[in-house]
């Protein structure tokens, strides 16, 4: 198998398809009323909130814009409200600084230099007032993790990632950009690059210190059982960063799993439970 | 040899680090070694661990192989026989395993037996993993003829069986059985031993794998059904027992359970398996 740009492409107009009839079914199926996304103006919120749209209609969906002071960027809001505009879907803007205010205020050992701890709170708050959206409006959380960053663990655990379906969580980053310029994200959105915006400044590909396009291929490697080895030759890369980027995405197996449960009785959850979402 | 020393060692293993665990066993090994054991047996999948899941791809490896000829090593230099569990990489496919016990002697690799009976229920997903052995085989060793089963391959009395009737003294049976299941084990291991009148170690893996706890409590149980040394529960542990094959015979002639066969419903429990 060759590693190449090309083994990254998709059909985006069957995707799409596919995507919109798996959101539309589960709606259905679990008797909502539609869907709630985060929308922060990057491309995967918009790309899955232009997806609902199409799928469920513009009254079915409902994206909070929920920025807070310390990352306020105009620039993503306006691309938020943009999206918004185009796909005809109501927005809602909260912003939720005295929220974090009150987390840091109220947090004993809170520690306002160490970034991670705290971005992370803003990530969790966010999914708090989702799932408010989502119980008192009937609805399902749609979440807008995709494959690279997801497999990097490159999310907020209970954050960001938490949603009750995850319809952009099969593609790698690259394929989502083919995606989101077939259904119309306006190109300025697909352009700019990608960031969690947990702290200022904060940028993904900087922050997991390799471009998409190159972490893409490793991870498609990976998922193919190809050896690091073999990968790093391919991509003519050094064979420590393939092990970084393979040993992180085993490490954070607990990211994407429910708790750790203990085999104490006869079926436990999380191991011999084995159950669907829809009944 | 009709009596020696065999070595029942129940490993934690590091998951996914061969060399780690090899480590571990060589240690183990010059142990058992300093206490006379002839044989030393290790739990099933002592080289990988037992939760592996996508892992075991590039864990599995061809046997004979790197692993065998390193565990042939230290068999020739501690003049010890060896038997351990590893996921077993096919040499004609790139990604059908077994789930294999392997058996070393000071001369070198002597055979390998291939799991039948592969747990795809409750916590277990081996049918998902390894393809099924399809033959008891008994080896014939410096130690007498030494038969080996895995795990649930004892909740299935004709591999026993057909071990014993190839002429087999000792079963070796190497398990990951995780505490849930300990009662069963517990009663199960004895019976083989009993229902054949031959000698069984038991040899469990110990510890914590994602949430699976394993209980060791190894035992090597007499021919009469006698658990003749045990080794702790849910804690690394090496216990060394003895095997005198002499203490076949008067259980033989006491519980004649070889003499009473009756080959003639065998091909009844054919029929009736296939008709299930």
């Amino acid at each position: 198998m060759e590693l190449t740009p090309e083994i990254l492409k998709i059909n985006p107009a069957a995707t799409a398809e596919r995507i919109k009839m798996f959101i539309k079914d589960m709606v259905k199926k679990t008797e909502t009323n539609g869907v709630v996304l985060g929308i922060s103006g990057g491309i995967d919120s918009s790309t899955v909130a232009a997806l609902s749209t199409l799928s469920l209609g513009s009254e079915k969906v409902i994206g909070l814009i929920l920025p807070e002071d310390e990352t306020y960027n105009e620039t993503d809001i306006r691309h938020a409200k943009r999206v918004a505009e185009k796909f005809r879907f109501k927005t809602v803007e909260i912003t939720i600084t005295p929220v974090l205010e009150a987390y840091y205020k109220t947090i004993p050992i809170f520690d306002s230099v160490e970034k991670i701890s705290r971005g992370n709170i803003k990530a969790r708050a966010r999914m708090i007032y989702l799932y408010y959206y989502a119980n008192k409006l009937n609805l399902l959380v749609c979440g807008s993790s995709d494959k690279s960053e997801t497999m990097m663990g490159y999310f907020t655990k209970w954050g960001d990632v938490a949603a009750d379906i995850a319809p952009l969580m099969d593609l790698y980053k690259t394929q989502v950009r083919q995606l989101a310029k077939y259904i119309g994200v306006p190109d300025e959105i697909i352009a700019k690059p990608s960031s969690p915006n947990l702290w200022r400044g904060q940028l993904a590909e900087k922050e997991l210190g390799i471009k998409y396009e190159t972490l893409d291929l490793i991870l498609y490697g990976l998922e193919r059982f190809m050896s690091t080895k073999e990968i790093a030759k391919q991509l003519q890369l050094n064979k420590q960063l393939v092990e970084k980027i393979k040993k992180r995405w085993l490490r954070m197996e607990h990211k994407r799993q429910m708790p750790l449960s203990l085999k104490l009785t006869y079926r436990t959850v999380g191991k011999d439970f084995r159950l669907y979402h829809t009944q | 040899m009709k009596r020696f020393n065999i070595a029942l060692t129940q490993m934690t293993c590091t998951r996914a680090n061969k060399e780690a665990n090899i480590q571990k066993m060589e240690k183990y090994i010059q142990k058992a070694k300093a206490e006379n054991a002839s044989l030393i047996v290790f739990p099933e999948l002592a080289l990988t661990g037992y939760t592996l899941r996508d892992q075991i791809y590039e864990l599995a490896e061809t046997i004979p192989g790197p692993t065998v000829m390193t565990m042939e090593k230290i068999a020739k230099r501690e003049n010890i026989h060896i038997i351990f569990g590893m996921p077993e990489l096919s040499e004609k496919t790139q990604a059908v395993i077994y789930n294999t016990a392997v058996l070393v002697a000071p001369k070198g690799y002597v055979g390998k037996y291939r799991k039948m009976h592969l747990p795809t229920h409750s916590v277990f997903e081996e049918k998902r993993y390894f393809r099924q052995g399809y033959k008891p085989t008994v080896f014939e060793t410096e130690l007498g003829k030494v038969g080996m089963l895995i795990c649930y391959d004892a909740f299935f009395p004709e591999v026993s069986r057909i071990l014993r009737l190839e002429g087999a003294q000792l079963l070796v049976c190497i398990s990951a059985s995780p505490a849930v299941r300990r009662h069963f084990f517990e009663i199960l291991t004895v019976a083989r031993a009993i229902e054949n009148t031959v000698f069984l170690a038991y040899v469990n893996l110990v510890g914590l794998e994602n949430g699976l706890q394993f209980w060791g409590g190894s035992r090597l149980i007499a021919p009469s059904g006698k658990i003749l040394i045990q080794a702790k529960y849910n804690e690394e542990h090496m216990v060394v027992g003895t095997v005198d094959y002499s203490d076949i015979k008067p259980v033989e002639a006491f519980v004649p359970t070889l003499r009473d066969l009756r080959p003639e419903i065998f091909q009844m429990l054919q029929e009736l398996s296939e008709k299930l």
